[in-house]
């Protein structure tokens, strides 16, 4: 019996964690902070990083929340995926940040332009493979899906009913109550016109159904933005905004906007989002630090608050989420796709898009 | 001699500053178009300006320039962008002359502070007047609001995407720098003359148009100059505003940063700031001809 007892205490700390990353105990954290205290001492308290928009998955929240936990001024930095990476191109070898977060395509395509300091975090097996770079060059924190994001009100007076379908979208009734930014820039915006082509029946190298689409689609859109389109879906001005499922929640839920989420009724797909430590890091210690913190439930906790689903599926509160119910459509038909190949397609995509939709007269 | 020494102290550090923050700037950009180009849509990876004084002899090319005037998208840009600032700034002097005069000829209450409101728009970014004209003119903004509740029809509702919408916006932020410098350049004019016209019995059009305009042409075309090389560098407006518009700070804005195509740009940069310098040069020129008395 004792022996029993003994061997079973021997198995506790060798038990699997499987789905849950409860590996930031009260001990971690303390040796957390006991590494953070040191890095500041080497490398001052502030962290800079790119692509951290404070209203793209509460990055805003995030940063305070680290700042008023542990002292590491992180600021925001209005960068998006694409613009992060070509600064981060341009300032190498001696870049301003020390941590970026991308769509996981363009965070991929850094990753194999050399961009990227190979780091795995702690609780790096915790991570499941899929959402994770073999070799440490980037990991996902969290992902989100396509839909539209609706501001009821905005389309009430429009005396337009909310869409249900991407084929509803490109139906004259829709002129001008549309828009997605543009995919050269913004992350999200690129995974919009990668939905596109996925859900009518394009693959990686046959873009015709995506750009097809699209085309249809360009005379009811507002405007292909390049900052992000966030304010102006919340105050109405752009009625419809194809983007990611998240914006639209923190609209209803945090900001009280008049705003739904729609699932597409031909179906969606979801895009995860990466973080990784620049190459020639200003500060590598305290961004290595933050990206062990990064890897925790407790700040995919923070970061499901604005409602992108954390890869720590325990970081999901129940009260969250409760709150992602789409009004229409449902996240059963979410069409599957491999990433890596994906990535390779992500240049020549953006390329037919420039040429066949945003050059067209 | 003494004088002359100190005086020449005194300009060293605008040329030190000029130096630094034009002279070199620009001799960087010019040998940085000549640099292979390419962007991460073509795979790009490397860093921007990695060359040597020797690495850039090996590789100098005009590739850059043979893509941009090869290519009918960019060449379009660019004359979007040269027609558009060019109407932009004969418009805004239209506009703005009368204003100027005003300002100058007359008294009345609150007059200071009607020049302080017409200086506010100088005071924005391009990005704030895109932000305002999306406000005022935009799909749902203040002016189709109205407009609807007035008459049942939102009329004007997306103007602001539109080329309207841009030369609404471009003119906003002309106004000041039209109306300032119209208005020092009516200071210096002789209003003897406009009295002797008024004597001999001319109308206000007629005083207008064969005494102040002949005379204030030259000051009237170094205002389209001025005017003309803001509209041509302005970029904030068009970047959140212009949707199927194509215009060159934009097209350098994505070369930069979504395409990473750094040499490229700096392509672009040139081939604008030749044609802004050009036709500014040009305007000064043809403003000197007209003079129609000599400088006292």
């Amino acid at each position: 019996m004792r022996l029993l007892i003994a061997a079973l205490v021997a198995i506790i700390p060798l038990w699997p964690h499987g789905v849950r990353a409860n590996h930031f105990d009260a001990k971690a954290q303390a040796e957390f902070k006991a590494a953070l205290e040191d890095a500041k001492k080497a490398e001052g308290t502030t962290l800079i990083g790119y692509d951290h928009q404070p209203n793209y998955a509460n990055w805003g929240g995030v940063q305070k929340f680290f700042t008023d936990k542990y002292g590491v001024t992180w600021p925001p930095d209005m960068k998006s995926s694409v613009t992060a990476m070509a600064a981060l191109i341009a300032e190498q070898p001696k870049p301003q940040a020390s941590i970026v977060y991308y769509n996981a395509a363009i965070g991929s395509q850094a990753a194999e332009r050399g961009l990227h300091e190979p780091y795995k975090p702690k609780g790096w097996d915790l991570i499941p493979k899929e959402h994770k770079d073999a070799d440490g060059r980037w990991f996902n924190i969290h992902y989100g899906t396509i839909a539209f994001v609706v501001n009821t009100k905005a389309l009430a007076a429009a005396k337009a009913a909310v869409p249900k379908c991407w084929s509803d979208l490109i139906k004259p009734e829709y002129k001008n109550l549309v828009a997605y930014d543009d995919p050269t820039v913004q992350g999200t915006a690129f995974d919009a016109i990668f939905t596109a082509l996925w859900v009518h029946g394009g693959s990686y190298d046959n873009f015709t159904p995506g750009i097809e689409y699209l085309k249809k689609l360009h005379p009811n859109i507002i405007s292909y933005n390049k900052e992000t389109s966030y304010n102006p879906s919340l105050r109405g001005e752009i009625p419809i905004w194809i983007h990611a499922d998240g914006s639209g929640y923190k609209m209803k839920h945090h900001d009280g906007g008049p705003v739904e989420v729609v699932i597409p009724c031909e179906g969606s797909t979801v895009f995860p989002l990466n973080v990784a430590l620049v190459k020639n890091a200003p500060t590598p210690r305290l961004a290595k630090l933050a990206l062990d913190w990064l890897n925790t439930e407790e700040a995919q906790r923070v970061f499901a608050e604005s409602f992108f689903r954390p890869i720590h599926p325990g970081a999901l509160t129940p009260e969250i989420a409760a709150k992602m119910k789409p009004l229409y459509g449902s996240y059963d038909g979410l069409k599957p796709y491999d990433l890596p190949q994906k990535v390779k397609m992500v240049d020549a995509y953006k390329k037919a898009w420039i040429e066949q939709v945003r050059r067209a007269r | 001699m003494k004088q002359r020494a100190s005086g020449g102290l005194l300009v060293l550090p605008l040329v030190a500053f000029l130096f630094v923050f034009l002279l070199y700037p620009l001799c960087y950009l010019a040998a940085n178009s000549l640099v292979p180009g390419g962007g991460v849509l073509e795979g790009r990876t490397k860093q921007v300006g990695g060359w040597s004084a020797g690495q850039w002899l090996q590789t100098v090319t005009l590739e850059n320039y043979v893509k941009l005037f090869g290519d009918g998208y960019y060449l379009s840009s660019l004359l979007h962008s040269v027609v558009l600032s060019l109407a932009i700034a004969i418009g805004s002097v239209i506009l703005c002359i009368a204003p100027a005069w005003v300002l100058v000829r007359t008294r009345f209450p609150g007059k200071r502070l009607f020049r302080a409101v017409l200086t506010i728009p100088m005071a924005f970014s391009g990005v704030i007047v895109g932000f305002m004209i999306v406000i005022m003119l935009g799909r749902w903004g203040a002016i189709p609001a109205v407009l609807h509740w007035l008459t049942g029809e939102a009329y004007l509702s997306m103007t602001a995407y539109t080329l309207s919408g841009l030369v609404v916006a471009y003119i906003y932020f002309e106004i000041p720098r039209a109306t300032l410098t119209l208005e020092a350049a009516i200071r210096k004019f002789d209003f003897d003359l406009d009295a002797a016209a008024r004597s001999l019995g001319a109308t206000l059009w007629q005083r207008l148009w064969y005494v102040l305009v002949p005379l204030l042409l030259p000051a009237i075309i170094s205002t389209v100059a001025l005017a003309f090389a803001v509209s041509m560098g302005s970029f904030g407006v068009a970047l959140i505003i212009a949707k199927k518009f194509n215009l060159l700070p934009v097209d350098i804005f994505l070369e930069i940063t979504g395409y990473a195509n750094f040499e490229f740009a700096s392509a672009l940069c040139v081939v604008m700031l030749v044609v802004t310098l050009t036709t500014n040069l040009y305007l000064r020129r043809l403003g000197e001809k007209h003079y129609v008395f000599k400088q006292r």
